[in-house]
C-alpha cells in the first residue's frame, strides 16, 4: 500500500523522478567505469562496497530520515538471506527471482518488527533491536534441519548465462559478482533517492522531528512508523540476501557486528544523505585495506594490526558524533540555521 | 527438586550481578540521559587491570580496589571527553528533534565500546583468560550431599547487597545524592537553584563505571575473561533495567532478579540455546504490557 503511495506521489511530480533517474545512470556508469580499472580483489571489494550501500540505505532510512534507531538491521539481512538460500538451495530457484523474493521474507519480519518498534523510541528501541540481533541468528541452531546451524547454507552468484559471455566475454568470477549486485543497488538507490524526495519522504522528517507536532498536522506516525519499519527492511533483506550469495548464509555470516557496521557508515557518512550512505560505505570496506597499507611500514605485531581497523573506526565514529554529527556528506545541512 | 533448587540458587546469584548491570545503567540514564551501551566495555577494561595487577603478584584485593577505582574514573573521563561536549553542543538542524539527540549518544556509546575493545585486544591480546574468584567455587555439603550453592554465591549476594544498601543510602540520605535526583528530576531547575549539574552528571557516570566494574569482577570467575566476553551482560542487563524501569534503581534491582531468574530457569529445564529468544520474549512482553516498566514511572509527552 505505501509503496503505491510513493509511487503516485512522485508520479505527480515527474521532475522527483527525473532527478532520481539521473542519479541512478550517473551512478551506474561511474561504478561500471571505476569497476572497469580495477584488479579482481577490488572488484569483490566494490560489490561489497554496493550490497553494504543498499544495507545503510536501510539505515539512513529508518534514522536519518524517520529518526528511529536500530542496531538490529544486521538481523533483517539474515531474514533476507536465508529467504533467498532456502528457496535457492532447496527448490533451486534462479537467484534472479530468489534474491526479490527475499524481500517479501524481509518485509513480512519488518512488518512484525515494526508493529513492536512503533511503541518505542530512542534507547528502548536500540537496545530491543539489539537483542533482536542476537536472538534472530540462534533461531538457526534451534531448527536444524531447516537452516543447517552454524554450518549454514552454501549459496554463490554461479556463472554467467550464455548470452552474456556471448555479448561481453568471459568475466572473472570477481567481476561477475559486481555485474550482479549492480543492477539491484541501482533499484535500491532509485527507490531511495524518490522517497527522500516525495511526499512520504517529508511526511517521515515530520515524525523525526516532532512526533505531537506531525499527529497535529494529520500525519498517522504510529502507522507511518510501521511502514517506514517495512520499507527500510526490504533494503536490508536485499542487502543480506546479496551478501550471502558471496559464498554462505549461516549465522556467522550476519553477526551483531554487521548492523552496528552499517551504522557506523551511515553516521561517519552524513545519516541523512544518499550520497552519504555511499561514501561512509567506501570508508568502512576499504580503511582495513587503507589502514594495512600505512602499517606495512612500521613493524607491528599481529595483536595491533588485527584490531588497528575497529579501532580507527570506532574513533572515527566518536569524532564525528562529538565534532560533525552531519557527517562528510551533511556539512551543509547546518547553513539552514 | 535439585533442579529445581539449582535453577533458583544459580538464577538467585546470576541475577544479583544482573542486578548491579541494570543499576549502574539506570544510574547513567537518570543523571545524564543516557543508555550508555558501553559500560559493559568499561567493565571489561577494568576487569583486565585488575587481571593484570593479580597475574603480576599483587593479592586479589589489590586487584578488586584498583578495578574499581579504575572504572569509576573510567566513566567520568567518558563524560567528560565525549557525553559532554556532545549535551553542550549548539543545537544544529541535525540534533534540533527529540530523537535525533536521543539517537545520537548511543551512537556515541557504541563507539566507545568498539574503541574500548579495540584497545583490550592491542594491550591484553584476544584469547581467553580465566579470572580468579576470592571465595571457594565448589558446592556447599550438608548431610552427605553437594548443594548447589558455593560460597562465591555467598560473597557475590552479600557484596551485592551491600552495594545497593550503599546505594540507596547515598541517594536519600546525602546532599551529593539529593542534587543527582534533583538533576535526574529536571535539569533546568536543578541548575538555577544552584546544582552544578556538569558535576552531578560526571559523578553518575563514576558511580555506575565503579558498580559496572564491581559487575565484571563477579561475573568473569564464572565466565572468562575476553574483549567481547561482557557482551551478553549488557544485553541482559539492559533487558533487567527496562523490565524493572530505566527510572527506577529499585525496579533495576528487582528486574535484575527477575531476568537472573528466567535464564537459570530456560538454561536448566529447556537448554542455553533458548536463552536469547527467552530474553527477547521477557522484554517484548514488558515493553507490549507495561513499555514503562514495572516500577517506572508515567508517560508523558508535552507539546
Amino acid at each position: 500500500m505505501e509503496r503505491i503511495h510513493v509511487v503516485s506521489s512522485a508520479a505527480k511530480n515527474p521532475s522527483i523522478i527525473r532527478r532520481s533517474f539521473r542519479r541512478t545512470i550517473f551512478f551506474i556508469i561511474a561504478i561500471l567505469a571505476i569497476g572497469s580499472t580495477f584488479e579482481p580483489y577490488n572488484q569483490a571489494q566494490l560489490a561489497v562496497v554496493l550490497i553494504y550501500f543498499i544495507g545503510v540505505l536501510s539505515v539512513t532510512i529508518l534514522t536519518g530520515i524517520s529518526g528511529q534507531i536500530s542496531l538490529g538491521q544486521g538481523a533483517l539481512m539474515a531474514v533476507g538471506g536465508y529467504t533467498t538460500a532456502l528457496l535457492m538451495t532447496n527448490y533451486s530457484i534462479s537467484l534472479w527471482i530468489a534474491v526479490p523474493a527475499s524481500i517479501v521474507g524481509a518485509g513480512i519480519a519488518g512488518a512484525l518488527l515494526g508493529i513492536a518498534a512503533a511503541r518505542l523510541s530512542g534507547p528502548y528501541l536500540a537496545g530491543t533491536t539489539l537483542v533482536i540481533a542476537l536472538a534472530i541468528p540462534t533461531i538457526a541452531n534451534r531448527f536444524m534441519s531447516v537452516f543447517k546451524g552454524d554450518e549454514g547454507l552454501p549459496v554463490d552468484v554461479g556463472y554467467p548465462p550464455s548470452w552474456f559471455t556471448s555479448l561481453f566475454g568471459e568475466p572473472t568470477y570477481e567481476e561477475w559478482q559486481l555485474y550482479v549486485v549492480l543492477p539491484f543497488a541501482a533499484i535500491a538507490l532509485f527507490f531511495a533517492s524518490n522517497l527522500l524526495l516525495s511526499r512520504t519522504g517529508r511526511m517521515w522528517k515530520s515524525i523525526r522531528d516532532h512526533e505531537t507536532a506531525a499527529a497535529l498536522a494529520g500525519v498517522n506516525y504510529s502507522r507511518q512508523k510501521i511502514y517506514v519499519f517495512i520499507i527500510a527492511s526490504i533494503f536490508a533483506g536485499l542487502a543480506g540476501a546479496l551478501y550471502g550469495l558471496r559464498g554462505l548464509v549461516g549465522p556467522s555470516v550476519y553477526p551483531v557486528a554487521l548492523s552496528l557496521t552499517l551504522l557506523t557508515a551511515a553516521v561517519l557518512g552524513g545519516i541523512r544523505s544518499i550520497f552519504g550512505a555511499f561514501i561512509g560505505t567506501v570508508i568502512v570496506v576499504f580503511l582495513p585495506d587503507w589502514i594495512d597499507l600505512v602499517l606495512d611500514n612500521f613493524e607491528l605485531s599481529e595483536q595491533v594490526s588485527n584490531f588497528m581497523p575497529a579501532l580507527i573506526s570506532s574513533l572515527l565514529l566518536i569524532l564525528t558524533v562529538v565534532i560533525n554529527p552531519a557527517g562528510v556528506a551533511g556539512g551543509h545541512h547546518h547553513k539552514h540555521k | 527438586m535439585d533442579t529445581f533448587l539449582a535453577a533458583l540458587f544459580s538464577g538467585t546469584s546470576r541475577g544479583a550481578i544482573y542486578a548491579l548491570v541494570a543499576l549502574g545503567l539506570v544510574i547513567v540514564w537518570r543523571g545524564a540521559g543516557v543508555v550508555n551501551f558501553a559500560q559493559m566495555g568499561q567493565a571489561m577494561f577494568s576487569t583486565y587491570i585488575a587481571s593484570t595487577l593479580i597475574q603480576n603478584g599483587n593479592s586479589y584485593w589489590v586487584g578488586f580496589f584498583v578495578a574499581l577505582f579504575a572504572g569509576a574514573a573510567l566513566g567520568a573521563l567518558l563524560d567528560v571527553l565525549v557525553m559532554r561536549p556532545l549535551s553542550n553542543k549548539k543545537k544544529t538542524e541535525l540534533l534540533s528533534s527529540e530523537s535525533m539527540r536521543a539517537a545520537i549518544p548511543v551512537i556515541a556509546s557504541l563507539g566507545i565500546l568498539g574503541v574500548l575493545q579495540a584497545l583490550a585486544g592491542i594491550i591484553w591480546a584476544a584469547e581467553e583468560r580465566g579470572f580468579p574468584a576470592p571465595a571457594a567455587q565448589e558446592g556447599f555439603t550438608v548431610a552427605g550431599s553437594v548443594m548447589p550453592f558455593t560460597s562465591f554465591d555467598v560473597f557475590v549476594i552479600s557484596i551485592v547487597l551491600i552495594t545497593l544498601t550503599m546505594t540507596t543510602i547515598f541517594f536519600k540520605k546525602t546532599g551529593v545524592g539529593l542534587a543527582m535526583r534533583a538533576t535526574a528530576l529536571n535539569q533546568e531547575v536543578a541548575r538555577l537553584s544552584g546544582i552544578r549539574t556538569n558535576f552531578t552528571r560526571t559523578l553518575s557516570w563514576a558511580i555506575s563505571g565503579a558498580a559496572s566494574s564491581l559487575a565484571g569482577l563477579l561475573i568473569t570467575p564464572t565466565s572468562n575473561l575476553s574483549p567481547n566476553t561482557l557482551d551478553l551482560v549488557l544485553i541482559i542487563g539492559f533487558t533487567a533495567a527496562v523490565v524493572g524501569g530505566l527510572d527506577s534503581p529499585a525496579g533495576a534491582v528487582l528486574g535484575g532478579f527477575i531476568v537472573g531468574l528466567v535464564i537459570s530457569f530456560v538454561t536448566f529445564y529447556l537448554s542455553p540455546e533458548d536463552v536469547f529468544i527467552s530474553i527477547l520474549a521477557v522484554l517484548l512482553i514488558v515493553l507490549i504490557v507495561k513499555p514503562r516498566g514495572i516500577l517506572g514511572g508515567k508517560d508523558s509527552r508535552r507539546v
